[in-house]
């Protein structure tokens, strides 16, 4: 019964279809040429070929000269003439065969010959070997990264932490997990070279704004929120950065933390922190530039720091809220792709914690020092300070540039051969002179540490005075 | 989708609603929602663009576009054959050719009116 009933439903339909009205039949007809020609169209590209034509494309083809794979460089360039370490880079090193006082390494709170430390470190490794040998996410997660991550996350007094297994790789990972194509990003001129290489990978919006200057960046942020207002709905959907160091290591200089979180709030921008110099120097227990300024750790939304210098370890850590830090556990590309801290490394670096909470006044004992070797070494001849009298790293230019970077380097690199004839051990500050945005000059950096006793340090400015003199005069 | 015949409707507004309801979820899923439900590497790059633009890696004329450019004109077939090319007509029409035009690779990436731009 069912299937007569179909049947002659299905007679009736095929009637109508005999009287349907002609303009039915046509947009059918249309419409099957359509799927016709949809089946036999072939795949193309969106995007124009380029419009070279043959005789063009041999004449380029022919132009193009090989470039020779080791390109000729002098002989005396740096990387082929490097000093050799032997032994620990703690306070006494041994260059060359020849022992000096260390005034080159970022050893600032003299935690790298640690006994303690260095009996933490030994303690881990015989319990865990040497290396994890697997990222974070596939069995590369011990006790004491969660360990290191929990104390970190205190000492700061943020929600969480995350630790990333070299130093330069945190805050190039940091940025393009949050910062993506489209977004904005206000950076100082010199900030360092792992924060460009984090810039370069996010493909945001860079605007750069002249290095400390709070006017320069609110002309910048007014720009761009008149830009803004033109065109709203894209503003709502583009995210907004301002990226600055604690203590920027290529002028020794602190940033102006509470003009700029003025500026965040009047602007709608997030702030990234990198405290690489500043995390245990500044501020009475060594939290860094927000302690020093007394600003609430709250307004600032990530803070990222490099375990590598004051901390005698190797890697590097954010905090911030968990919120935050959270996102980076799936899309911090050096967290996700690469392995893990080696866990001796992770527990010296919690005894190294241990030891900075217990003892707070090695940062005052570390700004005096600071004080007064920039007081001893202000007016030499030829040499100006640039950098903060509370930085411990700071830098010494020639007053008067030669002229051409290359007479600078050589004429600095003379004097830093004279004091470690004398037994200071000083260095130069090296960029990769291609790749960077905006090039310091030559410099060199003189680092301050708490194990140099006042003795070593005025010995030190007066060698480096006498140097400057006999080099430059 | 053909399991709307479960219901007692009669089978034109059966088919009909089929096809508009066809049309409608496909307008919304591939042409109307941006980016991606998952992270992607690529930093942002398919931010702005609709799963139908991002489909094949923006390739145009690809077997999976093909097929979902064909779909709902067959079921626009069916769904005029079976309703005897009556009122519902031209709610059918309608809802096919807003569904055909998108699919056009002249129109990759245009918004009209600027909805939906950001």
């Amino acid at each position: 019964m069912a299937t007569a009933a179909e049947q002659w439903v299905l007679v009736e339909m095929v009637q109508a279809l005999y009287e349907a009205p002609a303009y039915h039949l046509i947009l059918e007809g249309i419409l099957i040429l359509w799927i016709i020609r949809l089946l036999f169209s072939k795949t193309y590209k969106l995007q124009e070929r380029s419009d070279l034509t043959v005789k063009e494309k041999e004449e380029l083809i022919e132009e193009w000269q090989p470039e020779p794979l080791v390109p000729p460089i002098s002989k005396d360039h740096p990387a082929l003439n490097y000093n050799i370490v032997s032994g620990p880079p703690s306070h006494n090193i041994v260059v060359n065969g020849k022992k000096c006082v260390n005034f080159a390494s970022f050893n600032f709170l003299g935690l790298l010959d640690n006994p303690r430390v260095k009996a933490a470190a030994l303690a881990s490794l015989k319990k865990y070997g040497v290396g994890t040998c697997g990222p974070r996410g596939f069995y590369g997660t011990f006790d004491v990264h969660l360990d290191l991550e929990d104390r970190l996350a205190k000492f700061m007094k943020t929600e969480e932490a995350i630790i990333y297994s070299y130093g330069f790789a945190t805050i190039a990972s940091a940025i393009p997990a949050y910062s993506k194509r489209g977004d904005i990003v206000f950076v100082d001129r010199a900030a360092c070279f792992a924060i460009q290489k984090g810039l370069q990978a996010s493909r945001s919006d860079i605007k750069l704004f002249k290095h400390n200057d709070m006017a320069d960046l609110e002309r910048l942020l007014k720009e761009q929120e008149m830009e803004d207002q033109k065109n709203p709905r894209k503003a709502r959907v583009t995210r907004r950065f301002i990226v600055a160091e604690g203590l920027y290591m290529n002028t020794g200089t602190i940033c102006p933390l509470p003009e700029l979180v003025k500026l965040k709030y009047k602007y709608k921008a997030r702030i990234f922190l990198e405290e690489s110099l500043s995390f245990g120097v500044l501020g009475e227990h060594g939290r860094g530039v927000t302690e020093h300024f007394g600003i609430s750790i709250d307004d600032i939304d990530l803070i990222s720091a490099n375990m590598e210098n004051s901390l005698a370890s190797i890697g590097g850590f954010c905090c911030g809220r968990s919120f935050v830090i959270d996102h980076q556990r799936l899309s911090g590309q050096g967290y996700c792709f690469s392995a893990s801290l080696p866990p001796l490394l992770a527990a010296a670096a919690i005894e190294a914690l241990n030891i900075m909470e217990e003892n707070p006044g090695i940062f005052s004992v570390l700004k005096e020092k600071c004080k007064r070797i920039h007081k001893a070494l202000q007016g030499i001849s030829g040499l100006k300070v640039v950098g903060e009298s509370l930085s411990p790293a700071f830098h010494l230019q020639l007053k008067d540039s030669t002229g051409s970077r290359e007479k600078d380097v050589k004429l600095l690199q003379e004097i830093v051969n004279h004091c470690m004839d004398r037994s200071i051990a000083l260095t130069q500050a090296r960029y990769l002179e291609k790749e960077e945005k905006c090039l310091p000059p030559p410099s060199i950096r003189v680092v301050v540490t708490v194990e140099q006793t006042d003795e070593e340090l005025e010995r030190a400015a007066r060698t480096i005075k006498e140097v400057a003199q006999a080099v430059l005069l | 989708v053909i399991l709307l015949h479960i219901p007692f409707f009669s089978m034109p507004v059966v088919c009909t609603l089929t096809n508009v309801i066809h049309n409608l979820a496909m307008y919304v899923f591939l042409h109307t929602v941006k980016g991606t439900p998952f992270e992607t590497p690529g930093q942002g790059k398919s931010q702005l663009l609709t799963h139908w633009e991002q489909m094949d890696f923006r390739l145009q004329f690809t077997s999976s576009r093909k097929f979902l450019s064909i779909s709902p004109i067959v079921l626009y077939l069916l769904a005029s054959f079976y309703t005897k090319y009556d009122a519902a007509y031209f709610l059918n029409t309608a809802s096919l050719l807003s569904i055909l035009l998108p699919k056009l690779p002249q129109l990759h990436g245009v918004h009209l009116f600027g909805i939906n731009k950001y």
